[in-house]
């Protein structure tokens, strides 16, 4: 964790995470592609562990593995808020030639981890690196955001077996449960629940927070620290779409590109979500 | 070349390897998916607790767990059956190469080597589907020595690397030190045009078999291992292509993908001396049985090596 975390300020936090999902609209529309809907679910999330816990200057730190890689745009703008992405980068987008790959490149943009791109492997290299952090006796975390669709992966059920037998109490895995696989309710493809008795049973230490509740958040975050012996679980319930009334809980909108109408509204509803109208 | 009537199991000489390596580099962890006695690494595991890692009968995540591994700075050494730390792994190993993680997988029973457990179980496609993955390198080393040697310089070679390694006995041709470099292939012997023969590691056996009779029929010429399909040998290729009649690439894989595909693309496009022609696996799942059955029964052998040649070498002095 940051310092920063000791010293919190939630209405900063609020107001950075609508700045990012600005810059989500803002990336999305002006290439033409992208995830909007599973992005503005899973930033509030990532914009609290860019600002309070993740220090990206740092050799040997806490990781984020992105796994529900299409939601890159979201890690984008806060890598973007954090200045290790320039403000002439965020057009470039899913363009030719960019560093802002459609799905995080570990090769292009260091500081995203892990390469994306193919649902259900993130886990396993959270196993993997808290393994390698143990071996290391590092103190270091890895944190691993997964999509609840994504649970369908067989792979993830493999990589939760693997950390509860290796006690890998140096591994937080965040569950983005805004209820849809890509355009359907997750419920309504396949079942996932009763998730957190699942997760419980495969040895999992598992919460449930409102993933949108900069407080919620943070106190889940802050407990996990002291907590040892078994890897750890956040399962965060979101809205797809959160923060524009027409994408809110609509699959329409997983990789819908707006209209220049939609965009205008959208963008003028987070910006007083805001406040800056 | 050495020369002796010894024959052992290739697959038998990684586990030395690793624990020779592991003595100075801590660095090296291996991987496992429950197959650990099949592969012979349980000394590994003993010697070595902390660094050794069974991940359960789950080769997807014991692939990325690699991944993970690599990202952290370790060096991650994958050992599994062929059919399982190359054939249950492909998206995976994907995702290992866009990543360029310094990820080492190791395929035994390499081909139909695992014969009797049948085709589920026959990595015939291995060959193809690691080499057409960008930055990946693709080693086939052939007896104990050579694998002894592979193995060291895959370990120092930065980014992903699948080596496949055979489980059926090999004639011991190489000497306990010999060298072996990535990207180059491997003249056994060089004594004359007729024909060349250039064959991947675990089908040693049936290539020097071929070469045997060859010799014995009067014909000469030259026999290659090709030891690195990717990076391949491509400066090799075309100078045994411009000198030779024929060259006959043989594999314990499919024809579709592998060394005889591998050869052709590098030689298509160019005027050729040499015509190519293939020994491998047909476009079939192939039936249980021991390995040098199974090998006889889909005519990899010496003896289809020696009647390709023999008839070319005739057509051609009949033209």
């Amino acid at each position: 964790m940051k310092d920063i975390a000791n010293n919190i300020n939630y209405d900063q936090l609020r107001m950075t995470a609508n700045k990012n999902r600005i810059k989500i609209l803002d990336m999305i529309q002006d290439g033409k592609s992208g995830h909007l809907g599973g992005a503005l679910s899973a930033v509030d999330v990532i914009t609290y562990l860019g600002e309070c816990v993740i220090d990206y200057d740092k050799k040997e730190r806490d990781n984020f593995i992105l796994s529900k890689g299409h939601a890159v745009a979201a890690l984008y703008a806060e890598l973007h808020e954090l200045g290790y992405i320039q403000d002439k980068e965020l057009s470039t987008f899913r363009k030719i030639n960019s560093r802002l790959q459609g799905h995080t490149n570990l090769l292009v943009l260091p500081y995203t981890d892990y390469t994306s791109g193919l649902l259900g492997q993130g886990l396993s290299y959270g196993v993997g690196m808290a393994l390698a952090k143990k071996l290391k006796k590092s103190h270091n975390t890895v944190y691993v955001m997964l999509g609840d669709g994504e649970m369908h992966e067989g792979q993830i059920w493999e990589a939760l077996m693997e950390a509860s037998h290796y006690r890998l109490d140096n591994l937080v895995l965040i569950i983005d449960r805004n209820g849809f696989c890509s355009h359907q309710p997750v419920e309504n493809v396949i079942s996932i629940e009763p998730l957190i008795d699942r997760l419980g049973s495969f040895g999992w230490n598992v919460k449930e927070i409102d993933g949108h509740s900069m407080e919620q958040i943070h106190s889940c975050f802050m407990s996990l620290q002291s907590q040892y012996g078994k890897p750890k679980c956040i399962i965060s319930h979101t809205v797809k779409g959160k923060g524009v009334s027409f994408m809110e809980n609509n699959g329409k909108w997983h990789r819908n590109i707006p209209t220049e109408e939609e965009y205008l509204q959208a963008k003028e509803e987070l910006k007083k979500r805001g406040g800056l109208l | 070349m050495e020369k002796n009537n010894l024959c052992t199991i290739p697959k038998d000489a990684i586990e030395s390897v690793l624990l020779e390596l592991a003595k100075t580099n801590n660095k090296i962890v291996v991987m496992s998916s429950d197959v650990s006695v099949s592969c012979n690494i349980e000394a590994f595991h003993k010697l070595y607790p902390d660094r050794f890692f069974e991940m359960g009968i789950a080769e997807q995540s014991t692939m990325s767990a690699a991944g993970g591994m690599a990202a952290e700075g370790y060096i991650p050494i994958y050992v599994a059956l062929a059919a399982f730390s190359n054939g249950m792994t492909w998206a995976q190993t994907k995702q290992i190469c866009n990543a360029n993680l310094n990820v080492k997988i190791i395929g035994t029973h390499a081909g139909v080597d695992d014969g009797q457990d049948g085709s589920a179980h026959h990595a015939k496609e291995d060959i193809s589907i690691s080499r057409v993955l960008p930055r990946m390198t693709v080693l086939v080393p052939s007896d104990e020595n050579e694998v002894k040697a592979a193995l060291k310089t895959m370990i120092e070679h930065k980014g992903p690397v699948y080596m496949r390694v055979a489980r059926e006995p090999q004639p011991v041709i190489h000497a306990r030190d010999c060298g072996f470099t990535i990207g180059k292939a491997e003249y056994l012997y060089d004594e004359g045009n007729d024909f060349a023969i250039i064959f991947e590691g675990t089908i040693l056996k049936q290539a020097l078999e071929g070469w045997e009779k060859l010799k014995q029929s009067g014909l000469s010429g030259k026999l290659l291992s090709i030891r690195s399909i990717k990076p391949l040998d491509v400066e090799c290729i075309y100078h045994v292509a411009d000198q030779v009649k024929i060259i006959v690439t043989v594999e314990n894989h499919s024809i579709i993908g592998g060394l005889y595909s591998a050869v052709c693309e590098c030689l298509a496009g160019r005027k050729n001396k040499a015509v190519v022609k293939a020994v491998g696996f047909p476009d079939e799942f192939t039936m249980s049985g021991p390995s040098s059955e199974i090998k006889e029964a889909y005519h990899l052998s010496g003896q289809r090596i020696y009647e390709i040649i023999s008839k070319n070498n005739q057509e051609a002095d009949y033209l």
